[in-house]
């Protein structure tokens, strides 16, 4: 090497490795950011265990209850094709007809499928098919083997990642969660060193904060002035704090800034008296869990604009004991998608047109069905890791995504669920960062880079 | 040579002088800690919100409430907001006991050591209780239920 040379490029490596960031790996230092392909993402976490046969492959009764003619789309938002003509109970109730006789009309009037691209046989590749581990997955894009239950994430979460990388406010990250049951709560920042409470993102359970445990505990919750009322209860805190030896850091959760406090503060007073008049963006039809959870993250989204919306599900683990009510959820599900859907293009103007949507089951179900029958006389299913609970779907649409491309099939899988936070990452533009930290399954990729 | 004699002379005069006796007064060597050290032990979301309600309203919470008060700080990721948002729906109950602003103002003192008892179960120390005189002498505007909230928030409330 001649001197010169020589003294250049040890010139270059001294000056990146001064002005490396203190926070950053040195793998990660070195990641190039790409430019966002969008400004915001929601991710449909599309769960409770989902069948291929009655989900993306169209089957209804055909696969699962020996009614072999009695196929049809009960999904009707996502996926193009006829709904099923017989035996219909996954409606509405019609007075003094069949339970559940009335199909939910669609919302879209184009499926998400036309609008975007489907990958239509997704492996859960590794462990155990249960719902804790399938949600940890898609949040961290990794199987987690050593992750126990009721315990936060070993590895960072999406939201962590995101708000590292592109310092964004924990305000403009969300998880609208369906409940708290699950360990579902504990999935908004992870337990990893490098990441953690600071870099999580504000997670919600509305149908508790907005149910009656909040109607009768928050709801008449004082609203402080920030400055006159709050400045000197800060100051006396700040005092108090600093006088004791420990710091409550991690108690906390997620870190807000007083003025995202604020905020969050009156989007939940906004919310109960939106809620009193009966004005909360709920889907036309609200009668689960799910879809209520689902019009309360339309106001999420509505009032913070978030870069990353996250929105979980699990009615459709119904099915455990009652393939009726599982069908029942499903269409409430693709209901909820559609209305979500719709909803960003046409009431979020800051949103629409700059969104992408990824929809993902966190696994599948068994194909044989377990002894429990139901009032139809349908057989139940469970999910304890047989191949076909390993096998799931995933769509993505939005702005610069391949419209009416499907991707797979049964006798050729695309994609795996580890590669959705990665697919995410990619979408706001830093899956080089998310590679480089090395926190995630060796073999994931991203759908972007699977079409 | 004779330089060299009176070397060593002065050098074994050195090394041969009274040493300093060692005294041993029979004193144990103690680490001094502050009076919050032995609060070591997280309070859980249960004990925190039973704790706070008998604090504020001089009864026990009921079990029923408990649950759904427990539920509503699971059901927000910043603990820290949802416990903000309780505190204030209390302070907006009317069965909250309080003592009035002048109560406090006539005797604060009386008062800082009474709310130190009260959320901190120690008396304050002289610095503690020079800064709340200060504080609530220097702004007239500071109420009792604003320092029962930043007591109630604060980190030391969170352990025991």
């Amino acid at each position: 090497m001649k001197r010169r040379k020589f003294i250049k490029t040890s010139a270059i490596a001294a000056s990146a490795g001064i002005g490396m960031p203190y926070f950053m790996s040195s793998k990660t230092a070195f990641a190039r950011s790409a430019a966002p392909m969008v400004d915001h993402v929601v991710l449909v976490l599309f769960a409770g265990g989902v069948r291929q046969q009655e989900s993306v492959l169209q089957r209804y009764l055909a696969d699962s209850q020996g009614e072999t003619n009695i196929d049809g789309n009960i999904l009707y938002n996502l996926f193009s094709g006829g709904a099923p003509s017989q035996k219909i109970v996954y409606g509405t109730d019609i007075n003094g007809g069949v339970q559940g006789g009335q199909p939910i009309p669609k919302i879209l009037s184009q499926s998400l499928e036309s609008q975007g691209t489907t990958f239509a046989e997704v492996a859960y590749s590794q462990g155990g098919t249960g719902h804790f581990s399938g949600l940890n997955t898609l949040l961290t894009g990794n199987y987690n083997f050593v992750q126990g239950l009721k315990e936060r994430p070993v590895n960072p979460t999406i939201f962590e990642y995101l708000r590292k990388y592109r310092s964004i406010p924990a305000s403009k990250v969300w998880f609208v969660g369906n409940g708290i049951g699950n360990s579902v709560p504990l999935l908004n920042y992870s337990t990893h060193e490098l990441f953690g409470a600071d870099f999580g993102g504000n997670f919600l359970a509305p149908n508790i904060t907005f149910g009656n445990p909040g109607e009768n505990n928050i709801k008449n919750a004082k609203a402080y002035h920030p400055e006159e009322e709050l400045g000197p209860i800060y100051e006396m805190q700040f005092f108090l704090d600093n006088v004791f030896q420990f710091n409550a850091g991690t108690l906390n959760g997620v870190s807000n800034t007083d003025d995202e406090k604020h905020d969050i503060k009156e989007f939940i007073k906004t919310t109960f008296i939106k809620k009193d008049s009966g004005t909360i963006a709920f889907p036309p039809v609200n009668d689960n869990g799910d879809l209520s959870t689902m019009g309360y993250a339309c106001e999420v989204m509505k009032w913070f604009e978030p870069t990353l919306t996250v929105i979980n599900m699990n009615s459709i683990d119904s099915c455990h004991s009652s393939f009726t009510s599982y069908l029942r959820n499903l269409h409430r599900c693709d209901h909820g998608v559609g209305h979500i859907w719709n909803y960003i293009q046409t009431q979020i103007p800051a949103m629409s047109g700059n969104t992408m949507v990824l929809i993902i089951p966190e696994h599948g179900r068994n194909l044989d069905p377990n002894p429990i029958i139901d009032g139809n006389n349908f057989k139940a299913f469970d999910h304890d890791s047989d191949p076909n609970s390993r096998r799931i779907f995933s769509m993505m649409a939005g702005p610069g995504i391949d419209a009416n491309l499907v991707k797979g099939s049964e006798s050729n899988p695309i994609g795996d669920a580890s590669d959705a936070l990665l697919t995410v990452a990619d979408a706001l533009g830093i899956k080089n960062e998310v590679i480089s930290e090395g926190l995630i399954d060796g073999a994931a990729q991203s759908f972007f880079d699977q079409i | 040579m004779r330089r060299f004699l009176i070397m060593i002379i002065t050098l074994s005069l050195f090394a041969t002088s009274c040493k300093e006796d060692a005294y041993t007064y029979g004193i144990v060597d103690t680490d001094i800690l502050p009076v919050n050290a032995v609060k070591s032990k997280q309070k859980t979301d249960k004990q925190y919100v039973s704790i706070l309600y008998a604090n504020l309203f001089q009864k026990a919470l009921s079990s029923n409430r408990l649950v759904e008060l427990e539920r509503v700080i699971e059901s927000l990721g910043d603990k820290r907001l949802a416990r903000e948002l309780i505190i204030s729906s209390f302070m907006n109950d009317p069965a909250v006991i309080l003592p009035s602003d002048p109560e406090m103002r006539d005797d604060i003192d009386q008062f800082v050591i009474d709310t130190y008892k009260r959320f901190y179960v120690r008396p304050p120390t002289e610095i503690e209780k020079e800064f709340f005189r200060d504080y609530i002498n220097n702004d007239p505007n500071v109420t009792v239920e604003q320092v029962y909230f930043a007591f109630a928030i604060s980190d030391e409330y969170m352990f025991y």
